[in-house]
């Protein structure tokens, strides 16, 4: 199965400093925060992969590492056969990466920005265009095409951001916190959006802490606990009939001792 | 392609934005007519005023010096009622009152300042809120203080009617020029600079908008290089915008004619001239881009370039103290381009040093777009909280 995995994370390791602020928050002596802690998965072809855990387990940051934002302290990760390391620029064509922190650019349009991100991964001008008329139909942006960003709606707003990602045809989507924030129709528009992808034959890993959004949407996932894996599996290997927010409290409780 | 669709953003999000535009080339329009207004205040009132003035007493002497001096802009008319003539000068009904003391000519003529005795006197009663009073008062103290030293004069100095000042006016326009424009021109590039700077690379960073392109398999110094680039073109623009402005209003503002100002360079000059002030622009921007992409909003990088705008004013100001002290300024950057433009406009030999000027400029614009893209891939900078 493993020459099958698309993306592999191999003792992946990342300590951050705090700053006496954060120390003070945090409630620690500590200088340094260790985010991810010797983590290794893998993530198939075609799959929909995700990260499970509560907030600062670590997700956020494994996803960071893969999409080549931030560099791991020890360990790597293979996107497509390429390191995240030394193959930054292979990596970040292979993948879309969504997370409410990237933005649009408010003044332009969608049909701008995804011409311009189109030529930012060096799509062809002639596939650029037949891609838009493509991804624009099929999610109704069309209509918007030439409206500025920043007078779209939220749900319009976050479908433009999703096609944006997209523009290249990555092989792999990661998607950090998918429905975090957003309304009932947008959470929607998202989750239909990623069925859509899978369907497209396209491979995605996404976190999230939202048990009902792992049980609708994965194909596997990794439970993650103050930076390391704690279980993984099919969602049948994992929960064994029994619910996956009653299994994730299991194993939660069975690391920490306590829930809170 | 990469590069040029980068280059073509910045260019669409500037000349799209009516706003932005206005920022560009307001500064230059509102420059031009301070400067005109100012001039026009300064020059053309004191040309046309006409002054009506009270004599009370006599000394055709005195009398006769003015009416040289005013010519047909004054008019004298004697009067014998002192406190009368005080009221109308008080009231506006004219410009002034000059009261000489009894037999005043005589007196001046015969009196010895060692004697002890009290000195003839002459009394100019004026109204300084009144512009052509105020400026009958300034002229007329002025002209008495020529005709006191004239009258008990040991010595001359180039009274002799001689050309004494070898220097045509327009070496002395070079060397106003000279000593003002090389500070104005890289003020002025800096405000530029800084506007449009700061809002595309340290606003694009707040707004979490250059992260997105960063997830991207564009190169650093591609971006680095699409910041820079397309911004020095359009701060080149908003610092040409307000260099027009001031050289168009400069006559005015110095009394002078346009002609007078651009006629005594050489082609030459001009070309390098240019060349200065085009490789500056990008040392600044690429300055301001480290410092933007450093900061972690617009607000703090504004305050980082505000200390850099004091430390490169000062520079353009000490500059024209530095005369003299050897070409080997042209290696300090900023200080060397005005050094440069101070000898070129004051009509020095200035090619080796601007050249030297010019080299340093670019040396730094590269170094400081690799320290860009570095700073763009450390995740300290980028994503630090």
């Amino acid at each position: 199965m493993e020459e099958n995995a698309i993306v592999r994370a191999e003792g992946l390791r990342k300590t951050f400093t705090l700053s006496q602020k954060q120390q003070k928050l945090e409630k620690t002596a500590e200088k340094r925060k260790v985010a991810v802690d010797g983590l290794s998965f893998s993530a198939y072809r075609g799959e929909i992969y995700g990260l499970l855990g509560p907030n600062g387990a670590g997700k956020t940051t494994t996803l960071r590492i893969l999409s080549t934002l931030i560099r791991p302290d020890e360990g790597d990760a293979f996107v497509g056969g390429c390191s995240v390391l030394r193959e930054g620029e292979k990596v970040r064509d292979k993948i879309g990466f969504m997370t409410s922190e990237l933005k649009l650019e408010g003044f332009f349009t969608p049909s701008y920005l995804f011409d311009f991100f189109g030529a930012m991964h060096g799509v062809g001008k002639d596939a650029l265009a037949a891609r838009k008329q493509e991804l624009f139909s099929r999610f109704g942006i069309d209509r918007f095409a030439e409206v500025k960003v920043s007078d779209l709606s939220t749900g319009m707003l976050q479908k433009v951001s999703l096609v944006v990602a997209i523009v290249h045809d990555p092989e792999v989507v990661i998607f950090d916190e998918p429905t975090n924030g957003l309304d009932v129709l947008t959470a929607k528009v998202v989750t239909d959006f990623l069925i859509e992808l899978k369907n497209m034959g396209k491979s995605i890993l996404l976190s999230t802490h939202i048990f009902s959004l792992v049980e609708k949407l994965c194909d596997r996932v990794g439970v993650i606990i103050d930076g390391r894996m704690a279980a993984e599996g099919t969602l049948e290997e994992l929960c064994g009939g029994c619910s996956l927010e009653d299994k994730f409290f299991e194993i939660y409780r069975n690391i920490k001792g306590e829930i809170v | 392609m990469k590069l040029k669709a980068l280059i073509q953003k910045e260019f669409q999000r500037f000349f799209r934005d009516p706003k932005l535009i206005a920022t560009l080339v307001l500064p230059g329009v509102l420059i031009y007519f301070i400067y005109s207004l100012l001039g026009s205040a300064i020059w053309d009132g004191e040309k046309n005023y006409s002054y009506d003035v009270l004599v009370y007493g006599a000394s055709p002497k005195v009398e006769a010096l003015f009416e040289a001096s005013f010519g047909e802009s004054l008019t004298l008319t004697r009067t014998e009622d002192k406190e009368n003539a005080k009221a109308q000068v008080k009231a506006g009904s004219v410009t002034a009152l000059i009261a000489f003391s009894e037999d005043f000519d005589n007196a001046v003529s015969e009196y010895d300042p060692m004697s002890g005795e009290k000195a003839p006197a002459i009394e100019i009663f004026y109204r300084s809120a009144d512009d052509a009073s105020s400026a009958f008062y300034t002229a007329a103290t002025s002209l008495l203080s020529a005709y006191e030293g004239e009258i008990s004069n040991a010595f001359d100095v180039n009274l002799g009617g001689e050309q004494y000042d070898f220097s045509s006016t327009s070496e002395v326009v070079m060397t106003i020029l000279g000593g003002l424009l090389p500070f104005l021109v890289v003020t002025l590039i800096f405000s530029s600079c800084m506007s449009i700077t700061l809002e595309s690379v340290a606003g694009e960073k707040e707004r979490g908008t250059l992260a997105t392109i960063l997830v991207t398999s564009v190169k650093r110094t591609d971006i680095a290089l699409g910041k820079v680039l397309p911004l020095s073109c359009i701060a080149a623009l908003g610092a040409l915008s307000s260099f027009l402005g001031i050289a168009l209003s400069m006559p005015k503002l110095m009394g002078l004619s346009l002609g007078g100002m651009f006629v005594e360079y050489a082609f030459g000059d001009y070309i390098l001239l240019l060349a200065l002030i085009v490789s500056i622009v990008p040392l600044i921007v690429s300055a301001m881009t480290a410092i933007s992409t450093y900061a972690k909003s617009v607000k703090e990088a504004s305050s980082y370039t505000g200390v850099i705008m004091i430390v490169v004013m000062v520079l353009s100001l000490v500059s024209a103290f530095l005369s003299g002290i050897g070409d080997w300024v042209a290696v300090i950057p900023v200080l060397g381009t005005v050094v440069a433009i101070q000898t070129v406009l004051e009509g020095g030999a200035a090619l080796l040093i601007g050249l030297i000027a010019i080299g340093i400029n670019l040396v730094f614009t590269a170094l400081f777009i690799l320290l860009v893209a570095k700073m763009l891939g450390s995740e300290r900078i980028m994503f630090g909280k």
